[in-house]
């Protein structure tokens, strides 16, 4: 979970009517603590998507984008959901032709759902690890390799 | 230099499955042409296996990386065997790697695969020649493999300037992927260089290897 403070900065001026600029200024900062969604946006080789273009599409409208911004230099974005729209928000993360779609189920009601949110990452990888990505490359590589010595001992 | 899932409209992935469609047709037909195609099979299933573990060779350009393609490569030396070839690995790609998309396979094997039999034609072009130097087959060598990695790099461009998906910044998308596309220049040239040794090897070596006229 990405707990994020939101601060809210209200001006309360002095002197209704005059034009006179105020050298009084009275400051009232608000706060209060809600729940967010970070993405980590990385390619296969573990680079991050840093500056990618990231547009975020609210349940009730998955055309318009409901926000866009850009992902930082570690490919992160963090962005906080309306609390009236519950359902499935889908960030989309692109790059120069890159770039995938993450669907995040966002339940307000919920109490877990900062957790949901936290367990999705949008990310460019398959999933595998090194040690699976190998093994499936090998067998790929062996049946070609086959392939070819196959049709090499028919044509002996 | 793949292009993914969900980056081009559903129009483009079906018109890109029916490229493929008709050039795999093409390409079988010209193979079926030839006086013992068999014979060609472990050449074109070998490179098939370095086309599909070329995409895993990253190499650092920075500020970002890029991988070997060597579709000019395959085109170079495989002749009408590259498409299929290509069609296979970018297959084996997509489903074990994600690199790229089921969706978009037509796209992106039209997109290296024309450049490959683009490769052929121009190597095929020494022929042209009745005496060639000894540095001539080893620069022929070098025009296709870049040249095939080239116009794949110019497709790929084309592609994705002309169909930016809505809700994106045009013009920050378009420079990341000029960015991008500038990226591969040194390695279209790395890969044309690896294709002339090559060629010149098999030229060498083992002259059956090479497409005859």
């Amino acid at each position: 979970m990405a707990g994020a403070i939101v601060g809210t900065m209200v001006g309360v001026g002095a002197g209704l009517g005059d034009a006179a600029p105020s050298l009084a200024h009275g400051t009232n900062i608000q706060h209060q603590i809600t729940s967010a969604v970070k993405i980590q946006a990385a390619y296969d080789t573990g680079e991050p998507m840093a500056e990618a273009q990231v547009s975020v599409y609210a349940p009730d409208d998955p055309q318009q984008p409901w926000m866009t911004g850009l992902t930082n230099e570690q490919g992160e974005f963090i962005f906080t959901p309306d609390n009236t729209l519950s359902g499935n928000w889908e960030v989309q993360v692109r790059q120069a032709g890159h770039g995938d779609i993450v669907t995040i189920p966002w339940d307000a009601s919920a109490s877990d759902t900062a957790a949901v949110a936290a367990n999705n990452t949008a990310t460019a990888s398959t999933g595998y690890t090194t040690a699976q990505l190998l093994l499936m490359g090998a067998t790929g590589v062996w049946g070609l390799v086959g392939t070819a010595l196959f049709f090499s001992r028919r044509q002996g | 230099m793949h292009i993914a899932d969900g980056i081009l409209p559903a129009q483009m992935a079906i018109a890109g499955y029916a490229g493929t469609g008709l050039v795999t047709w093409y390409s079988l037909r010209k193979i079926n042409q030839m006086a013992n195609p068999q014979a060609q099979i472990p050449k074109a299933s070998l490179l098939t296996a370095a086309f599909f573990v070329a995409s895993w060779i990253h190499i650092p350009v920075p500020p970002t990386s890029v991988h070997l393609i060597l579709n000019g490569l395959l085109g170079t030396v495989l002749g009408y065997f590259a498409f299929p070839a290509i069609l296979i690995g970018l297959l084996f790609q997509t489903v074990m790697f994600q690199h790229g998309g089921l969706s978009t396979l037509g796209i992106n094997a039209v997109m290296m695969g024309l450049p490959a039999i683009a490769a052929h034609h121009i190597f095929q072009l020494r022929h042209q020649f009745k005496s060639l130097p000894p540095w001539g087959l080893g620069l022929f060598g070098f025009l296709s493999g870049s040249l095939g990695m080239g116009l794949a790099v110019l497709i790929f461009f084309g592609l994705l300037v002309t169909h930016l998906a809505g809700g994106l910044d045009a013009q920050a998308e378009t420079a990341a992927i000029v960015g991008l596309c500038l990226a591969h220049l040194p390695v279209i040239v790395l890969e044309g260089i690896f294709t002339a040794l090559l060629v010149t090897f098999f030229s060498r070596v083992k002259p059956e290897l090479l497409p005859s006229p």
